[in-house]
C-alpha cells in the first residue's frame, strides 16, 4: 500500500514536469499547425543553459529560470523568423523534416561544445520530507510547484492579455484572425518564442533530477506527442491530465516491473500513443484534429 | 535550372550508360582476384560501395511506402533493426548458417510490419509518421531489455566472415533486384494504386480499392527487403547492439536521400543515396565530428529549396525515366496505360 | 412492372442521423431510391446533402440509423465493399489522382469486385482499357488521355470524375453537383447520356444539383433537405410549388434555424 502511494506521488510529480514540457509543443501545434520535432532538443538546450549557470557560476537551478526563459524566448523568436516561418501552412511533411533537421543540428552543436557526457545540476533544495511511511523528495516537490506556477502564469497570459487573446484567436481560426486585423506572422513569432521559453523552463525543471546529455531529446519529443494525443492541442488542463497519466504509467511500470521497468517508460508512452490514436482519433479528451482528416 | 534540364535531355541516361555502369560495377572487385598483391581496389573501397548499395536498397524500400503510398515512415529503420537482430539471434544463439538466418530475419520484419501496420496505417499524415518513430524508439528499448535473447546493451557477436568482395556482390545484386522490383511495381496496377492512395485515399476507397490491403502489402514488402539488408549489415559488421542498429538518424537519412533524389520516383532514391553517400564519404569524412551537423543543415536545405528532388528539378516526376530506359532495354514498345 | 420495382428500394436510409459534436447535420432522415429512378436531392447550402451522400456511400460513419443497398445492410461496410456492390459516386470537392494520367485515373476506377492482389501485379485488361477510352471519348477527354489529371481545367476534372464513376459499370450512381463548372452544351450532352443510361442500361441515379432545370428535366422524384431534415418529397412540379420549400430557399433568414 505504501509502495502504491509512493508510486502515486512520484507519478503525479513526474506528470507536473511533463505538463510543462508538453505545453510548448501542443500550443505550437495548435496555433501554427507545426509539429515541432526539435522539441526535445529545446528542452535539452534549457537544461544545458541551467547546467552552465549552475556549474560555472554556482547558480541555484531554479533561479536559472530568470535567464533560461528570456534566452530561450529570444532564440525561439529568431528560429521562427528565420526557419519556422517558411514551413508554416505548408504540408506537414515539410515542417516535420525541417524541425527534425533542426533537432539534429541543435543536439550535435551541443555535443561539439560540451561533449556527449551526461551532466547533472546540483540544487540546494534536496533531501526528503517524511509523512508517515511516505517520502516526498524535496526537489521534485519544488519542480511540481514551479510547474504549476508556470502553467497558471501561462493561463493568465492567454486569458487576459491582448497578445494572449490574439494567440487564442489564431489557434481557433487563422483566416478570421487575419481578417480582424491580427498580424498573423507576428502572432506566430510570439507564440513560438513563448513556447520555446516554456520548453526551456521544462529543461531547467528536468535538470536536477535526471542526467542531461545532447541526445536526450527524441524520447521527450515522443512523450510530448503522446501526451498531446491524449490531451488535445493547447489545452492547459488537458496537458496536466495527460502529463499525469503518462507520469503515473511510467512510475508504476518502473515500480512494479523490477529491473527493466525504467527502460520501458518510452515503450509505455508509445503504446499509449498508438492505442489512443487508433481508438480515439480526436484524442482522449477531444480537441485533436481527427487523425483521419489531417491534410 | 533551365540549362541543367537541357543537358539532362541531351545526355539522358541511355541504355549504354546503364549497361556500362552495371558492367563497371560488376567488374570493380575483379582486380582483387586477379592481382590481389597490387592493391588496385582496396577492401575499404569495396566496403564503401557495399554501404552505398545497402543505402540505395533501404531508400528504395522506404520510397515504396513514403514516396509512392505517401505514408511517410519515420521509423523504417525498425525493420532494418529487426532483420539485423533476427539474423544475429539465429546465428549466435541457434547456430544457423547465414542465408536462412537472413531470410528468416527478413520474414520477421515482414510479419512485424503486418502487425504494426494494421494499427498505424490507419493513421494519417503526421500521426502515422510519429507513431512509427515511436515504434522505432520503443523497439530499441524492448531489444535493450530483452537481455536473454538479444544480449541487451552488450549486444551480440556474429561469426566473423570478412569477405568484402562477396558482400559487395550480394549487396549489388540485392540493390539491382530491389530497384528492378520497384520499377516493375510502379508499372503494374498495384503501383498505380499506391500512388492513387497517396493522391486521394478516400476517393480510391470509394472507387472500390481496398486501400488497407494495398497499404499493408506495400508496407510488408518494404519491411521484408529492409530486413534482408539488416541481416546483411549485421553479418558484415559482425557485431550488433541496440544503439548501433537502431541508430537515431538512420531513417531520416533515408528520407533525406529519397527527397534529394525525388520522392515517389524509381530513380530518385538511387541517385539521392549515391550522392549523399559519396558526399559524406569523400567531402566531409575529414570533418567527421561535424558530419551530423552538416547532415541536419543539408536536410533543411533540401526540404526548403529542392522539395521535388533532383528528378523533379529535371522535369522527370513520377513517370520514371529509369522505367523508360529499362523498357527500351527490353525492347518493349512504350505501353500506354498503367505504366 | 414499375410497381414491383417500388417494393424493394435499391438504396434505402432508415432514420439516418449524423451529429458533429452537438450539431445535427442529419436528423433521422428516411430515404429510398428505387431501381430505375432518377432522383434529385436539393436543399439550401449546409442542409446536409453532401453529408447524406457521405453517409450513404459510407465515406462517413452514421451516428445512428441504417443504410441498405440492394436489400443488404451496408451500415457497417467499408466504402470499397459498397463500391464492389455496384454503387459509385462523384464528389463535390473534386477527388482525382492528380499525379496520374487521365487514362490511369480511369483504369484505376474499374470494377475491382472479387479480384485478388495478384491480379494487380499485371497491367490492365484490354477490355478495361477500351472501356476507359470509349468513356473518355464520350466525355471529350480523349485528347488529354496521357495528360496528368492535375493539369486539367476544373470542368475537365469534373468530367473525368463522372467518367470515373461510370467506369465500374455501377447500378447506382450518386452525382454530387456534377455539372458545376461545366459548359452548358456539355451539360446537355451529359443530361442525354444520363437519360440514355437510365432507359437503356437501367441505371439508377441520385443527383445533388443546384441547376433546377437539370433536376426538372431528368428527375422523376425530388427530395428536399433543410437543416438536416427531410422537408418535402415529390415530383419536380410539386416541389417547385411547395410552400415550405419556397420558404426554405427564399424566405428563411438566419434567425429561423430552430427547426425541431
Amino acid at each position: 500500500m505504501d509502495q502504491f502511494l509512493q508510486a502515486l506521488i512520484n507519478g503525479v510529480m513526474l506528470g507536473g514536469f511533463y505538463a510543462v514540457m508538453v505545453l510548448g509543443f501542443s500550443v505550437i501545434w495548435g496555433v501554427m499547425g507545426v509539429i515541432n520535432l526539435a522539441h526535445g532538443e529545446l528542452v535539452m538546450l534549457g537544461a544545458y543553459i541551467t547546467w552552465v549557470l549552475n556549474k560555472q557560476f554556482g547558480w541555484e537551478p531554479f533561479a536559472a529560470l530568470v535567464v533560461v526563459m528570456p534566452v530561450m524566448f529570444v532564440l525561439g523568436y529568431i528560429l521562427q523568423r528565420v526557419l519556422i516561418n517558411r514551413v508554416v501552412e505548408r504540408p506537414h511533411l515539410i515542417s516535420l523534416l525541417v524541425t527534425f533537421g533542426l533537432g539534429i543540428m541543435l543536439s550535435n552543436s551541443v555535443k561539439l561544445i560540451y561533449t556527449a557526457d551526461p551532466r547533472q545540476t546540483k540544487t540546494a533544495l534536496s533531501g526528503f520530507w517524511r509523512v508517515g511511511q511516505i517520502t516526498f523528495p524535496v526537489t521534485k516537490t519544488y519542480i511540481l510547484l514551479a510547474a504549476l506556477i508556470i502553467m497558471l502564469l501561462l493561463y493568465l497570459f492567454l486569458q487576459y492579455t491582448r497578445t494572449g487573446k490574439s494567440i487564442r484567436a489564431a489557434a481557433q481560426n487563422r483566416e478570421a484572425a487575419r481578417i480582424v486585423g491580427i498580424e498573423i506572422h507576428q502572432v506566430y513569432a510570439i507564440t513560438f518564442a513563448i513556447c520555446t521559453a516554456l520548453t526551456g523552463a521544462a529543461g531547467m525543471l528536468i535538470s536536477p533530477t535526471q542526467a542531461i546529455f545532447p541526445f536526450m531529446g527524441p524520447p521527450l519529443t515522443l512523450k510530448a506527442f503522446a501526451i498531446t494525443a491524449m490531451s488535445g492541442l493547447g489545452s492547459i488542463p488537458g496537458a496536466l491530465m495527460g502529463g499525469i497519466v503518462l507520469g503515473l504509467v511510467e512510475v508504476f511500470i518502473a515500480t512494479y516491473i523490477p529491473g527493466i521497468g525504467t527502460n520501458l517508460g518510452i515503450v509505455s508512452s508509445f503504446v499509449l500513443l498508438v492505442v489512443v490514436l487508433v481508438t480515439r482519433p480526436q484524442g482522449l479528451f477531444g480537441g485533436l484534429q481527427p487523425a483521419t482528416e489531417v491534410r | 535550372m533551365k540549362g541543367l534540364k537541357q543537358i539532362w535531355r541531351q545526355y539522358r541516361l541511355n541504355r549504354w550508360f546503364l549497361f556500362l555502369l552495371l558492367v563497371g560495377l560488376f567488374a570493380l572487385p575483379l582486380p582483387q582476384f586477379v592481382a590481389p598483391e597490387r592493391k588496385l581496389v582496396t577492401n575499404s573501397l569495396l566496403f564503401s560501395f557495399t554501404q552505398m548499395f545497402m543505402l540505395i536498397t533501404l531508400a528504395s524500400n522506404w520510397n515504396l511506402t513514403g514516396g509512392f503510398t505517401g505514408y511517410v515512415d519515420f521509423g523504417h529503420a525498425v525493420f532494418f533493426g529487426l532483420g539485423a537482430y533476427g539474423t544475429g539471434i539465429l546465428m549466435n544463439k541457434l547456430g544457423w548458417p547465414f542465408w536462412p538466418a537472413m531470410v528468416v530475419g527478413g520474414m520477421i520484419s515482414a510479419v512485424f510490419a503486418v502487425l504494426i501496420g494494421s494499427a498505424t496505417l490507419r493513421l494519417k499524415g503526421p500521426y502515422f509518421s510519429i507513431s512509427m518513430l515511436g515504434t522505432f524508439v520503443a523497439m530499441r528499448e524492448i531489444v535493450r531489455v530483452s537481455k536473454p535473447l538479444t544480449g541487451g546493451g552488450e549486444g551480440l557477436t556474429l561469426p566473423p566472415y570478412l569477405n568484402r568482395p562477396l558482400f559487395y556482390y550480394i549487396t549489388l545484386i540485392l540493390a539491382i533486384l530491389v530497384v528492378t522490383l520497384i520499377w516493375w511495381i510502379r508499372r503494374t496496377e498495384f503501383g498505380a494504386t499506391l500512388i492513387a492512395i497517396r493522391e486521394d485515399e478516400i476517393g480510391a476507397e470509394m472507387r472500390g480499392i481496398n486501400t488497407t490491403l494495398n497499404k499493408i502489402t506495400a508496407f510488408w514488402i518494404a519491411a521484408f527487403l529492409s530486413g534482408l539488408v539488416g541481416g546483411l549489415w549485421a553479418y558484415q559488421n559482425t557485431f550488433i547492439d541496440p544503439d548501433v542498429v537502431f541508430f537515431e538518424s538512420r531513417t531520416v537519412e533515408l528520407v533525406m536521400m529519397t527527397m534529394l533524389g525525388g520522392l515517389g520516383t524509381v530513380a530518385g532514391p538511387v541517385i539521392g543515396a549515391a550522392v549523399i553517400y559519396w558526399l559524406r564519404d569523400v567531402v566531409w569524412a575529414s570533418f567527421f565530428q561535424y558530419h551530423l551537423l552538416v547532415e541536419g543543415a543539408l536536410l533543411i536545405i533540401i526540404v526548403l529549396f529542392v522539395p521535388e528532388g533532383i528528378m523533379g528539378a529535371l522535369g522527370d516526376d513520377s513517370s520514371t525515366s529509369l522505367g523508360r530506359i529499362m523498357r527500351r532495354w527490353f525492347r518493349e514498345s512504350p505501353k500506354e496505360g498503367v505504366a | 412492372m414499375r410497381n414491383d420495382n417500388h417494393r424493394i428500394p435499391l438504396l434505402e436510409g432508415r432514420r439516418v442521423s449524423k451529429y458533429f459534436g452537438g450539431l445535427a447535420a442529419l436528423n433521422e432522415v428516411d430515404f429510398a431510391v428505387y431501381p430505375g429512378e432518377i432522383v434529385g436531392l436539393i436543399g439550401p447550402n449546409g442542409s446536409g446533402k453532401t453529408t447524406l451522400f457521405d453517409c450513404l456511400s459510407r465515406v462517413q460513419d452514421l451516428s445512428s440509423g441504417q443504410v441498405f443497398f440492394k436489400g443488404e445492410e451496408i451500415t457497417h461496410k467499408k466504402p470499397y465493399q459498397v463500391a464492389h456492390m455496384g454503387l459509385a459516386r462523384t464528389f463535390q470537392v473534386i477527388r482525382i489522382y492528380r499525379k496520374l494520367t487521365v487514362l490511369e485515373n480511369m483504369l484505376l476506377s474499374r470494377q475491382w469486385r472479387g479480384e485478388t492482389l495478384w491480379r494487380q501485379l499485371r497491367p490492365s485488361h484490354r477490355q478495361t482499357e477500351e472501356r476507359a477510352k470509349e468513356l473518355l471519348h464520350f466525355l471529350l477527354l480523349d485528347r488529354l488521355m496521357h495528360e496528368k489529371a492535375g493539369n486539367l481545367s476544373g470542368g475537365q476534372q469534373r468530367l473525368l470524375e463522372i467518367g470515373m464513376a461510370l467506369m465500374p459499370d455501377p447500378d447506382l450512381i450518386l452525382l454530387d453537383e456534377a455539372t458545376s463548372g461545366i459548359n452548358p452544351t456539355l451539360i446537355e450532352t451529359i443530361k442525354d447520356r444520363i437519360r440514355a443510361l437510365n432507359r437503356e442500361a437501367k441505371k439508377t441515379f441520385l443527383l445533388i444539383e443546384h441547376n433546377i432545370h437539370f433536376i426538372g428535366d431528368l428527375c422523376s422524384r425530388v427530395f428536399v433537405l433543410n437543416y438536416g431534415q427531410k422537408l418535402a418529397e415529390g415530383t419536380p412540379e410539386e416541389i417547385v410549388n411547395n410552400e415550405a420549400v419556397i420558404e426554405a430557399y427564399f424566405g428563411a433568414d438566419g434567425g429561423e434555424n430552430d427547426v425541431e
